[in-house]
């Protein structure tokens, strides 16, 4: 495992990642760590703009209005799954087999399970009820949650050795 | 000017307080700044997004009732920014890129700050349904690009220019 983690970091496209040059910044590491953090807020912010609505809040707006905010989670989620093997492979030998990748890892995994039941209990219908059944309630908790903790182990990749 | 202003800022005694802090400050603070961004572009986002014209059969009112959540967000990164400022200022000054951020946001204000004043009654005022005047796509085209604008000089700031002012 170890020597294939190896092989990946000091491969042509893992060294590329951390040499070449791009028009928005120093190298592809750093561009690609700042689309990463584009596709965070694609991902999360409306994952908890729905939650929060979900709970309860701002009840005037129709949660219908929402159903596009899949589409943006959707593009944020196709950025950051491909940012983040670029990621994965350019550090692979580094960062590849620490704890806090794992829980990073399992966190999304498991938030992906809610945001897809989320959608299937509120959304499936013609017209999302406006009042959330109790089930998409703990859903909504759920998602609130999980992304926290993936945003946590994520930073704490920088420092968790 | 700015080399005696950071050091005066660093021997703050707010300031010492914080360089002694517990090693796991920064990484929280910096944890904090990544959610409350989320929470912020989240929902700063929708707004824009309505006042170009998606979500139409939602009048614009409504959808402004999230705006709290985003105020939480801009708090929640306003004080772990200042954290990081007040306890390296050497650091911020002296990196070209964080004044760019700075002016990043000073945009998003400004523009945030003309929309309330010269278009807040007006938007509050469009009946579900129309189309929303160019003024106000504008004006979210301004947020959403400047607030990236933040977000892509924020995330260089420890790639771009961070060696320019070591010597502050």
């Amino acid at each position: 495992m170890e020597e294939f983690l190896l092989r990946l970091q000091e491969s042509d496209f893992g060294v590329w990642v951390t040499s070449a040059p791009t028009i928005f910044g120093p190298d592809v590491y750093a561009t690609i760590l700042m689309l990463h953090t584009v596709g965070l807020a694609m991902i999360v912010g409306p994952a908890w703009v729905l939650d929060v609505r979900l709970l309860g809040y701002g009840a005037r707006l129709p949660v219908e209005a929402l159903r596009g905010a899949f589409r943006i989670m959707w593009i944020g989620f196709f950025i950051n799954a491909s940012t983040g093997i670029a990621l994965f492979i350019s550090e692979a030998d580094d960062k590849g087999l620490r704890w806090i990748f794992w829980v990073k890892l399992a966190s999304i995994a498991l938030a992906l399970v809610v945001t897809s039941r989320l959608r299937r209990a509120v959304f499936d219908g013609a017209v999302a009820p406006d009042v959330a059944p109790p089930r998409a309630r703990s859903l909504a908790k759920a998602s609130l949650l999980l992304w926290l903790v993936a945003i946590t182990a994520g930073r704490l990749m920088a420092y968790v050795k | 000017m700015l080399l005696p202003f950071a050091s005066w800022i660093h021997n703050t005694s707010i300031s010492l307080l914080l360089q002694q802090q517990v090693a796991w400050l920064w990484p929280f603070c910096e944890t904090l700044h990544f959610a409350g961004l989320a929470l912020l572009l989240g929902v700063a986002g929708m707004f824009d997004l309505r006042l170009m014209g998606f979500m139409k059969r939602v009048p614009i009112s409504v959808v402004k009732e999230f705006m709290p959540w985003a105020l939480v967000g801009f708090t929640l990164n306003l004080l772990t920014g200042l954290i990081f400022v007040v306890s390296q200022p050497a650091q911020y000054f002296g990196n070209p890129t964080w004044w760019l951020k700075v002016t990043f946001l000073i945009i998003a204000g400004v523009n945030a700050f003309i929309f309330e004043t010269a278009y807040g009654r007006r938007a509050a005022a469009l009946p579900a349904g129309e189309d929303t005047p160019t003024p106000l796509k504008i004006i979210a085209a301004v947020s959403l690009i400047s607030w990236a604008g933040v977000l892509w000089a924020g995330r260089m700031l420890p790639f771009l220019g961070a060696g320019v002012g070591a010597g502050l």
